[in-house]
This record gives structure tokens, C-alpha cells and sequence, in this order.
């Protein structure tokens, strides 16, 4: 199980490697922490003539504060050094509770924010997270930079809103502040597994009890992470003590198109999971907006 | 057709296990491969080849990582410690691999050397784990030997013998 | 017959293993350490259809590759096999079709069609992609359960798809018995392939020299000397021409006991080429081509008289063979016929056993390979006891055999003595708090919560005598320093035979354990043997070694009589000094001043000792099998949403008779007990139903990880073998008695739903399919 042959870049800058990525075109490949390629690699699910290496490209890592409202994650940083980080635990608690999901600690060593974003795998924590929490990224092309909100970042099963010349270099983290809840449930066949289904939850209360912002992700259960806008709109200014969280499960997992089956589950079993680490999620999610 | 990867070969340099090399590679050259074929160092295993076995993990600049989801070029002027690397000079066994040996911790010994580098890299991030720690430490790496008993018992024991050497060292 | 010299030191004791200290280093042998100069590398062209005819194969884009040596197709290698069989299997009895590559017809996706040989398998891999194959598709037979009744031949001379039958009387002979029985349980339970995927995928290193007829092999191998006789017999060449190297072998358990048609491939092309050559499967392969093992069903049935008493019991088994099987299955696969009363008074019943091709990979051994009639008969007593209104446990002790009944035969002939079924059940139970348990459980059925308890006792002959594994040797040389080292066949695949082998020879000689080293695994060095399977090391080395250690301590002790002039009864030998009895004080003799006596002062050894100190011996077991049992209980958690199941306490009390090594046993019945709880739950070699196989990664072939696996408990039960030692064989039972336990334990937390499983594995989405499955059917009966 070799990978099939390919050239080797090692750009010294980000606009060195999207210039690569523009001139070589689609048999260039962008390679991070490599550790979603390179099993295609090996596998020969995938072959590229070219393949470019972020990891000299230090300005595309680090945690850093951005203004009052904002954690900017360079798209380079590892998984490991999210797990490690008190500012992404303190700011970004959401995002610090996903990252030990992810794969195994040898992997997280290796695999970075960027990557696991950019390969939007739809049974990925990440995309979920940055989907929830409403986070901006940030890509470059020869064509400069732009921000894409995650909304539209993602957009099918390994496919985003990059196009082929184009590096995601940072994601920009909102920071919730107030009477705040985070929660993410999962569930796989083994510990370190890719997700049967999963959910995201981010909720924040106001003076009187009603929620003011409610975020429902779902991952696992489609080509992509989506949001369960409905069920969140329906939430609003609801008191959530008040709510079924079974029945914010159903609601938020009804009518979704095109949810996998395989070996692991079918549509309706993935489904029904997904509902219920919604309603696992919602309830650890209110509990910590009321109990901190 | 000319196979490309034999004209397009790069220059790197690792040390290993504390030896520094410096080889000329073809690009596809895993990080495996490089040390089990170009060092010699038949300690890293293969066990799938896709990432989720463990049997070839090793210490890329202190951290684990799969030996096989590292292309050699990517570990240019980094140091990488195999199994063999975490052995005395006398070939005396690290505190780790006295541990697996006191309680059973191996059987057939081809995911072992995963093991030991896994644990070794686990302990010294987290050398007071519980043990629900430390079975969610070892999913990374598969035995189809021990049914794990032995192991967990020995990265157990390994922690506490390593926090006892720590109490009873100068204070 | 006590095979120790003296006392036992080491015997019985949690004796450090000699293997460790190269393996934890990363300094053992495994056959992808082996470098040859000039070595080439293999990698195989593979069907990717199920079943299609091979109209053409073209290699030349593959050969012009650089670095590319040869690509063999079938018409290259397959006419160099002179004679093709097993030694396990015997010479004449019938075996399957086993073509090194595929000729007309590929049979599964996976089916080797062509050998890329280059000087790196990177290369080689390139090249095989290269390979241009014409197929034409053709209808594959992927389900084995209907291929009886299927239009389509796997191999066209077998048109009815049976490998073949086998059975005991009639099943009609029963029908009085069933009908006039006040209660009769049945049930088919199916069990999905799976197999012993160790994690070593399998490997072979082959280098011929031309010019001497001289074939050396390094292989990861249970049985080095099979594969010796193997590729003799294949290549037409000399036994004794042909060397087989084995030191570290990463995992076997079945798998690796036989050679494949990639080895024979191997072999084949070695012969032809001028450098070793080197075939290291991958994990895609292995998992495509290796084997699969237990995929079988089996309708079992049994009648019950009022108060539970077992009063007959009848099994129908059909089990996939694959399109390849290795070997045929239908010699062994009689076991889990003649197995399945198990430890239970049965008085009479019968079971038929057919074996079926399919478009599929092909059977193997897997540990404990007739696990299916514990699967099938604890499953249905547990169904039983849920349909009579009793407890499981007491049906089970209503009928299960205890030592006091024995000697005993199950209703086919199987003559079972020495073991201890209610003493390891009555046991296990003890330690798990049985009662306490079904306490708890209430409580948390109270809550909504679903806990649940099952076990499974079986029965287990180890050492078998068929005329393969009825022997073993040994060779003992005391080296002139009196270092010793014995020679054993060897297979160990982690069995810690070394370990084993070297504390039985310093205990039947009686010397200090570090002064003995052992060589295994080498035809050119090594006695012959059947190298490790069937849980034969344990009882057959122990054999060996008694018989010659016993030679060599008289005669060191004859040696020591005559120096110190006292007679032979009056010297005792302990660790490795000589003394006469009653003055151990004085100066006696180290076995080091005795072997120099016996290389060097010949002159002075006593009339009648040979010179120097080594010797040869081969046991001969007089036992068909050696009986061997446990009991394996198990708690779980199911959570009826995701249908997740959790295993909560692990219990095992096992009788393999008096330990060589405690922790060594545990070893084997813990790996056992896990790849139990893998085939219960996570690991599935699944196919679609184009015959396509779906799992062929380690992301969607499950094994257990250490979060998916309980503490286990191990007791002990101790009766001893009437073979040597009283030892039994231990390595299978593990990978037995487990699963049924799981899915007992499953059945059991959700029987309050009225659940009924038939079919494994127990999937979390299974799990709710069968929750799901059982309230339609009441919300219908309703």
C-alpha cells in the first residue's frame, strides 16, 4: 500500500504556495497535517502529480486573540496545540470540547484546523464547530485575500468553497460571552471512530432566562455539517427549561436529505442517533448556561 | 513511460535516535519506510499502511505520530525517536518497556514497539493518568494479542513508577 | 508422570518471558526484517469483480516500467506445481481447488490474477496498475446460504456449490423424540465472516540458488515445517533442499498454520529468478484475500422435558468455504457437529454440517474454528430458559456434567474426561455475584435501564493426536560450558513458546532458567513439528522436553555417580550441581565440570555414557485429545437508542489443568476472549450484493480497541490432563467461549422487549433493528 509517485513542494510562504497551486492547477494537492490524504495516498483512492507542503509556512499557525470578540486559529495549528491551548479552552470552549473526538492523539499531533476544515469531511467535528459558532475563515489566492462565513464554506461531501488556487490561512472564532452553554455529543462505533451521527450545541441566555442565540449543529447526517435553523428559530426566545429535549432531537434531525448509509448504520438509524445526541447536547448545553 | 519519482529525488536531513542522516529520497518515501529501509531500523512496524493501526508510530520532534502518514520529506531537519531510540546504551529497557515486560503487556511484540512509543509520548504529557486516560490513550494503537489487559496494567504501573522515582527524588 | 528434575522453580511460576526484551526493543525478526541482496519485490494483480471470465491480460505497458523485473500470469506459474498438498490435511483426502493464479475464471474480488515482480514494491504497485485485464462479468454466488439452490457455479465441476457433508445419524431418527417432548426450543442464529486478522499481515521472503538446488524461505508461519514439506511437494524439489526460517511471526491464531496461493506464487517464481524475492501483504489485501472464518448459520433444536432436562438435541450447520478455502473444510469442519452437546447430559441427538462455496475469500482456520457449536447450543439454552419460565443458570445446572460423571461420551462418541464444566460455571458465578446481579438488574429495569448477564460453558479438545500433531520433538545440548540450549520446532506467533520451552527444560533438568536458551523456528536446526495449532504446544513440547531432559539428567547424573564415587540414586542434581546426598557441603560437581567431562575426558565417563551431553527425543502423545473447559460470564449495559452495547464485568474460570506459566494462560485467554467480543460486536468482512467487499480498511473492519474491552477476570479450575505434566492446551478456548457469552448477555438485558437475535454481529444499528423488529411483532400480536 505505497502511494503512487508525485512531486514534492515545500513553499517558503503562503503566497509562494497558492502561486504553486495556481500554476500547477488540479494535479497540485495542498498537504497539511496529512492525515485524511495521505491514507487516500496510500490507499491510491487519490493521486496528484504535485504535491504542496504548508509546513514551512509558520504565518499560517498560532492561537491568537483578535480584539474582544474574536480567536483567530492559523489554519497550520495543529489539533494537539487546540487541545493544549487555554485561550481556546477559555474563549473557544466548544472547539477545545471537539478536538479530543478527533481521531487518535497521534493523529491530532499531525492533523491541523485547516485541514480537517478544508477536507469538510461531513462526519468531522471541526466544519460542525465552525458552523455552529458562526466562525469566519479566511483564504488566500493569487486573486488576495477574502473571508468566507462557514455557512458557505461548505459545500458537499470533501468539497468547499476553496477554489483549486486557493489556501485557507486562518478561521476567525466568535467569542460568546454572557450566560453561555457548549455542548458536543457523538457517536461512533469505537473510541476515536468517525461519527455515526453528531451534534453541536451553542446557546446563550439573556437576563430573564430566554434564550437570545441558539446554534444547532449536525454532522454525520449528510454531505456536509448543517445547522438546524428551523429548530433554532423556533427556540428563540423560548425559556429552555421549558423545552423537550427529545423532541428538539426530532426536530432538528426531520427532513434532512440525503443522510448516508453504510455498513455502520442506515439513514434512519444515523437519524435517529442524530436525535438523540441533540438532545444529549441541548441538555448539557442548558445546564452550563445555567450552572456555569 | 519513465517512472518520475526516480529522477525527482530531494536531499533531506533527520536524526534519528540521535544520529544525525542525511539521504537523498523520492518524495512517496513514507517516513516509515525511510527508517525501516534507509536506517535500518526494522522496529517500526506496518500494520496497515492507512493511519489507524499504530504499529509504526514514532517521535516526531517529541510528539507521536504515524510513521506511515509521514512522508520522509516532511521530517526534513527534524528529530525522530523509534523504539529503538527509547532504550538505554547498554540495551537496558526504559521504564515503559520494564513495565510491559513485568506484566504481560506483549504477546506476538508487532504492535509493541507502537505501544511503547505511544505510551512513552502519553506519560510524559500526562504522567498521572487515570485509568479511564489511559485506556482512551491506547485506542490508538490495535493489539490482537494482549486483549489489551496487560498493557493497560503496565502503562498503569509505569505512571505510578515513574511518580514514585519523582516523589522520591530530591525534593 | 511429573517432568521435573527435582523441584519446580519455574514451572507454575509468572516467569518474565525471553522474548520480551528483543521485541519491546524493536529488535525481533519478523519476515519483513529479512534483506536479501538483490532482493525483488512482489505485489499482486487482484480481481475487482466477484466473478467474471478473463479473456485477456496484458502486461507489457507494466513491463516497460523501470524497474519492473517480470509480471507472471497464470499460464507462467501455474504449470511449475508438481504436487499440491497439505501434511495437515493428509495426502489423500479430498481437498478444494487452490490455483496459484487465476486461469480462466476469477472467484472474489481479491483473486489474484497477475504478479508484478520490481525491484521496490512502490514500483511494483505502479506496475500493477498497469496490468490490463479484459474481463466479462459473470452472475457471482455471494450469499453461501443460498448458493445450495443457486443457478451459478463458483467452480464449474462442483455445479451444486458443495464442498461437501457431513453428519450423524438421521435427523429423522429424532422426530418421536421431538414430538412426543413436552417442550422443543429452536432457533437460527446467523454468525457474519470475520477472521483472525493479526497484526502482521501475512509475508514471504523466497531466494532459490539454482546451481545447488538450494531453496531457503524466511515466512511468517505457525508451522515452518508445513511450509517446508509444502514447497518441496510444489517445486518437486528435495525435502531436505528446501530450509524454512521463521524467528518472530506477529500473530497467526489459524491464519498463518498453511501456505496460500500467494505463497505458492512466490515460491513458484523464486525458482525462476535470480534474487530473492519478497511479498509483504498489505492491509488491503489481507483483509480482501487472507480468509474469512465462522460465516455460518444453523438451525439448532432441542426438547426439554417438564423440569428442563435436556432430552435431545439436533443441529442443521451450513458454513461459507469461500471460493478458495485453505484447506478444504469439511475434515475439521466435523468438529462443530461432534461438539455440540457440549457439557451437558444429551442423551441422544445428531447434526449435519454442509460447507458451500461462494464468490467470496476463502475459509481458514481461525482459532477455536468450530466456535459455532457453543454460538448455537448457549444461545438456544438461553432461549430455552426464557420460553420454559426458568433462570438460564438453572437450566444449565440441571443439565451440565460435573466432574463426578466422568469418564463420559457426548451422544456422537466424544469421549470427555478430566474436566470440570460445573466447577469453572459454579465458579464463575461465585465471582460475579450471580444473584447479586439479577438484583441490580431489576432495579435498573426499574429505571428504564437495560443490564444484562450471559454466560457460555464448552467443552475444548486441545492436543489432538491426528497423524500431523500426534508428535513432537526435541533436542537438548548441553553445551562444554554446561549452557544449554533445546531445540524445538517452534511457530510461536506469540504464544510464548520460548518462554514455555525454556522453563520446562530447566525444571526437567534441573538448572538455573538463565542458563537456557532455546532455537526455534529453523527446518535446517530444529527436530521436526507441527509448529503451533489446535492448542497442542503447551501439552506436546512439555512432552518432548520430559522425555529428554529425562535422558540427559541420567546421564549427568551417571556422569556426576562416577566422579564422586557413590552410586547413581545417591547424587542429586539441583540448579545445575551435582552432589551425593546427605553432603552437600562438600565440593560436588557444576553441570559446566560435567559436560566438560563428557566432551573432553571422554575416558573418564562411566561404561555405557556416550559421550558428550546432547540428546534427541520425540514424544509420541497416547491421547486422542486432551480435554480442556470454561466458563465464560458477562455482564452488559444496552442503551435501546443507539443501540450501543456496553460490557461491563468479564469473567472467565477456565481448567486447563495445572499452569506452566499463569501469566502466559491469562495472556492466551484474555487475546481469546477479546477477538470473542470483536466477533460479538465491532469486526465484519462484509460484502454487497454485487460481492463487493466493504470492509476492507481498518476504518470499517472493526477491531476492539482497549476502550471497547472490560477488565477480565480470570479463575482458576484445576484438574489434570493424563497427559504430561496434567498439562492442557490453552491457546483457543479464549476466542470460544466469548461471544456466546456477549450475545447472551445482549439477549438477556433486552428480553424484557421481547427481542429475538438472529443475526451477528450486534451492531449498534442492529441492536435497534431488533428492538425496533420486536415491538412490531407484539404491537401485532397485541
Amino acid at each position: 500500500m505505497k502511494p503512487a509517485p508525485f512531486t514534492y513542494h515545500a513553499p517558503v510562504d503562503a503566497d509562494e504556495a497558492v502561486g504553486l497551486l495556481a500554476e500547477l492547477g488540479d494535479e497540485a494537492k495542498a498537504i497539511a497535517g496529512g492525515q485524511s490524504l495521505v491514507p487516500m495516498l496510500a490507499l491510491r483512492l487519490a493521486s496528484f502529480g504535485h504535491l504542496v507542503d504548508l509546513r514551512r509556512l509558520d504565518e499560517l499557525r498560532g492561537i491568537e486573540r483578535r480584539g474582544d470578540d474574536t480567536v483567530w486559529i492559523g489554519a497550520g495549528t495543529t489539533q494537539a496545540t487546540v487541545q493544549r491551548s487555554d485561550e481556546a479552552r477559555a474563549a473557544v470552549p466548544l472547539l477545545a470540547r471537539a478536538t479530543p473526538f478527533i481521531g487518535h492523539f497521534q493523529i491530532r499531533s499531525r492533523g491541523t484546523v485547516g485541514g480537517s476544515l478544508a477536507h469538510a469531511d461531513s462526519a468531522a467535528e471541526y466544519p460542525a464547530v465552525a458552523l455552529t459558532l458562526d466562525a469566519e475563515l479566511e483564504a488566500l489566492s493569487p486573486r488576495g485575500r477574502r473571508t468566507i462565513p462557514a455557512a458557505r464554506f461548505l459545500t458537499g461531501m470533501w468539497s468547499t468553497e476553496l477554489a483549486d488556487d486557493e489556501l485557507l490561512t486562518g478561521v476567525n472564532f466568535p467569542v460568546w460571552k454572557g450566560r453561555c452553554g457548549f455542548a458536543i455529543e457523538e457517536f461512533a462505533r469505537r473510541s476515536g471512530d468517525f461519527a455515526i451521527a453528531g451534534a453541536t450545541v451553542a446557546l446563550r441566555m439573556d437576563g430573564d432566562g430566554h434564550l437570545d442565540r441558539c446554534a444547532i449543529g449536525l454532522f454525520g447526517l449528510g454531505p456536509t455539517a448543517v445547522r438546524a435553523r428551523d429548530t433554532e428559530a423556533a427556540l428563540l426566545g423560548s425559556d429552555p427549561l421549558e423545552a423537550d429535549a427529545e423532541e428538539i432531537g426530532r426536530s432538528a434531525t426531520e427532513g434532512l436529505g440525503s443522510v448516508p448509509s453504510d455498513l455502520h448504520g442506515s439513514a434512519p438509524y444515523r437519524t435517529r442517533v442524530g436525535a438523540a445526541m441533540v438532545a444529549r447536547a441541548w441538555r448539557r448545553a442548558v445546564q452550563e448556561a445555567l450552572h456555569g | 513511460m519513465a517512472d518520475v519519482d526516480t529522477v525527482d529525488t530531494i536531499e533531506i536531513h533527520v536524526r534519528v535516535n540521535g544520529t544525525s542522516r542525511r539521504e537523498t529520497v523520492r518524495p512517496r518515501l513514507t517516513l516509515a519506510d525511510f527508517l525501516r529501509v534507509n536506517c535500518g531500523l526494522t522496529g517500526t512496524h506496518l500494520g496497515c499502511e492507512h493511519g489507524v493501526c499504530g504499529a509504526c508510530t514514532v517521535l516526531l520532534d517529541g510528539e507521536a505520530v504515524r510513521a506511515c502518514l509521514v512522508f520522509a520529506v516532511q521530517a526534513n531537519d527534524a528529530e525522530v525517536t523509534t523504539v529503538e531510540g527509547l532504550t538505554g546504551p547498554d540495551g537496558q529497557l526504559s521504564t515503559v518497556q520494564a513495565a510491559f515486560r513485568e506484566h504481560h503487556g506483549l504477546q506476538c511484540g508487532f504492535c509493541t514497539p507502537g505501544f511503547v512509543v505511544s505510551v512513552t509520548a502519553f506519560l510524559a504529557e500526562n504522567p498521572k493518568p487515570t485509568d479511564e486516560e489511559i485506556r482512551e490513550a491506547l485506542t490508538g494503537n490495535l493489539c490482537r494479542c494482549t486483549g489489551y489487559q496487560g498493557i493497560v496494567n503496565a502503562v498503569r504501573a509505569a505512571a505510578d513508577t515513574a511518580g514514585t522515582a519523582v516523589t522520591e527524588g530530591p525534593a | 508422570m511429573a517432568p521435573t528434575g527435582g523441584d519446580a522453580a519455574y514451572v507454575g511460576k509468572r516467569t518474565l518471558r525471553v522474548e520480551d526484551p528483543r521485541l519491546l526493543t524493536g529488535t525481533g525478526t519478523y519476515v519483513d526484517d529479512i534483506v536479501r541482496p538483490g532482493m525483488l519485490h512482489a505485489c499482486f494483480v487482484r480481481s475487482p469483480m466477484a466473478r467474471a471470465r478473463v479473456l485477456g491480460i496484458d502486461v507489457s505497458e507494466a513491463l516497460q516500467l523501470d524497474g519492473v523485473h517480470a509480471v507472471f500470469v497464470a499460464s507462467d506459474l501455474n504449470p511449475g506445481v508438481h504436487e499440491q498438498w497439505y501434511t495437515l490435511n493428509g495426502r489423500d483426502n479430498p481437498d478444494t481447488p487452490r490455483p496459484p493464479l487465476a486461469e480462466d475464471e476469477v472467484r472474489f474480488v481479491g483473486d489474484p490474477v497477475a504478479m508484478v515482480v520490481a525491484t521496490d514494491r512502490y514500483i511494483a504497485e505502479d506496475a500493477a496498475e498497469l496490468v490490463v485485464v479484459d474481463y466479462e462479468p459473470l452472475p457471482p454466488v455471494v450469499d453461501y446460504a443460498t448458493a445450495l439452490d443457486s443457478a451459478e457455479s463458483v467452480h464449474a465441476d462442483r455445479p451444486d456449490n458443495l464442498v461437501g457433508r457431513l453428519g450423524g445419524r438421521p435427523m429423522a431418527d429424532l422426530d418421536p423424540v421431538f414430538e412426543r417432548a413436552p417442550h422443543v426450543v429452536s432457533q437460527t442464529l446467523y454468525q457474519q465472516s470475520h477472521g483472525p486478522v493479526p497484526m502482521e499481515t501475512r509475508g514471504i521472503v523466497a531466494e532459490y540458488a539454482a546451481a545447488g538446488g538450494e531453496m531457503t524461505i524466511w515466512a511468517a508461519t505457525q508451522s515452518p515445517h508445513e511450509v517446508r514439506s509444502f514447497c518441496a511437494r510444489l517445486l518437486g524439489i528435495a525435502e531436505h533442499r528446501v530450509r524454512v526460517v521463521m524467528r518472530d511471526t506477529g500473530g497467526g491464531f489459524g491464519q498463518k498454520v498453511l501456505p496460500q496461493r500467494e505463497d505458492m506464487c512466490v515460491m513458484l517464481a523464486a525458482a525462476r529468478l535470480p534474487a530473492a524475492l519478497k511479498w509483504i501483504e498489505d492491509r488491503q489485501e489481507h483483509l480482501l484475500a487472507a480468509g474469512q472464518a465462522r460465516h455460518e448459520h444453523g438451525e439448532a433444536r432441542m426438547a426439554l422435558d417438564d423440569d428442563g432436562g435436556i432430552l435431545a438435541a439436533t443441529l442443521d450447520h451450513v458454513q461459507d468455504a469461500g471460493a478458495y478455502p485453505t484447506p478444504s473444510p469439511v475434515q475439521s469442519g466435523i468438529a462443530v457437529g461432534m461438539l455440540f452437546p457440549g457439557p451437558y447430559r444429551i442423551p441422544e441427538g445428531t447434526f449435519s454440517s454442509r460447507f458451500v462455496f461462494s464468490n467470496t475469500s476463502g475459509r481458514v482456520a481461525y482459532r477455536g474454528p468450530w466456535q459455532y457449536e457453543s454460538m448455537a447450543r448457549e444461545t438456544l439454552l438461553d432461549t430455552a430458559a426464557r420460553q420454559l419460565g426458568l433462570d438460564p443458570v438453572e437450566l444449565r445446572r440441571r443439565n451440565m456434567l460435573s466432574r463426578e460423571e466422568l469418564p463420559t461420551a457426548n451422544f456422537n462418541g466424544m469421549p470427555y474426561d478430566h474436566i470440570s464444566p460445573r466447577e469453572t460455571f459454579e465458579q464463575a458465578l461465585t465471582m460475579l455475584d450471580y444473584e447479586a446481579f439479577r438484583r441490580e438488574q431489576v432495579r435498573a429495569r426499574e429505571q428504564g435501564r437495560y443490564l444484562g448477564v450471559g454466560t457460555c460453558t464448552y467443552v475444548e479438545p486441545t492436543a489432538g493426536a491426528t497423524p500431523f500433531h500426534a508428535t513432537e520433538g526435541a533436542t537438548i545440548r548441553i553445551e562444554p560450558s554446561g549452557k544449554v540450549n533445546v531445540y524445538v520446532a517452534g511457530g510461536s506467533c506469540g504464544n510464548s513458546l520460548e518462554t514455555t520451552v525454556v522453563q520446562l527444560t530447566a525444571d526437567s533438568l534441573g538448572v538455573a532458567i538463565e542458563d537456557v536458551s532455546t532455537v526455534q523456528g529453523d527446518t535446517a536446526v530444529t527436530p521436526y513439528g507441527a509448529g503451533t495449532g489446535g492448542s497442542r504446544s503447551g501439552p506436546m513440547t512439555a512432552g518432548a522436553i520430559a522425555g529428554t531432559a529425562g535422558e540427559l539428567r541420567e546421564r549427568i547424573r551417571a556422569i556426576a555417580a562416577h566422579r564422586l564415587e557413590v552410586p547413581v540414586e545417591e547424587v542429586e542434581f539441583v540448579r545445575g550441581r551435582a552432589w551425593a546426598k546427605g553432603r552437600p557441603g562438600e565440593a560436588g560437581l557444576t553441570l559446566a565440570e560435567i559436560a566438560d567431562i563428557a566432551y573432553y575426558q571422554v575416558h573418564a565417563l562411566p561404561p555405557g555414557v556416550p559421550a558428550g551431553l546432547e540428546a534427541s527425543g520425540r514424544y509420541h502423545t497416547p491421547h486422542l485429545m486432551i480435554w480442556a473447559n470454561a466458563t465464560h460470564v458477562c455482564t452488559c449495559e444496552v442503551d435501546v437508542v443507539t443501540g450501543e452495547v456496553k460490557l461491563l464485568r468479564y469473567i472467565v474460570s477456565e481448567d486447563c489443568g495445572p499452569m506452566i506459566n499463569p501469566s502466559v494462560v491469562e495472556g492466551q485467554i484474555f487475546g481469546g476472549t477479546v477477538q470473542g467480543i470483536g466477533g460479538a460486536l465491532y469486526e465484519h468482512l462484509a460484502y454487497d450484493d454485487d460481492g463487493n467487499p466493504i470492509s476492507t480498511t481498518f476504518m470499517d473492519y472493526l477491531l476492539p480497541t482497549a476502550t471497547e474491552v472490560p477488565v477480565i477476570e480470570v479463575g482458576h479450575v484445576e484438574t489434570p490432563s493424563p497427559g504430561p505434566g496434567g498439562y492442557k492446551g490453552v491457546g483457543e478456548g479464549g476466542a470460544i467461549g466469548s461471544a456466546p457469552a456477549v450475545v447472551n448477555a445482549v439477549a438477556d438485558a433486552l428480553a424484557p422487549l421481547g427481542v429475538r437475535i438472529s443475526r451477528l454481529p450486534l451492531t449498534p444499528s442492529s441492536v435497534v433493528g431488533f428492538v425496533e423488529e420486536a415491538r412490531t411483532r407484539q404491537a401485532v400480536t397485541l
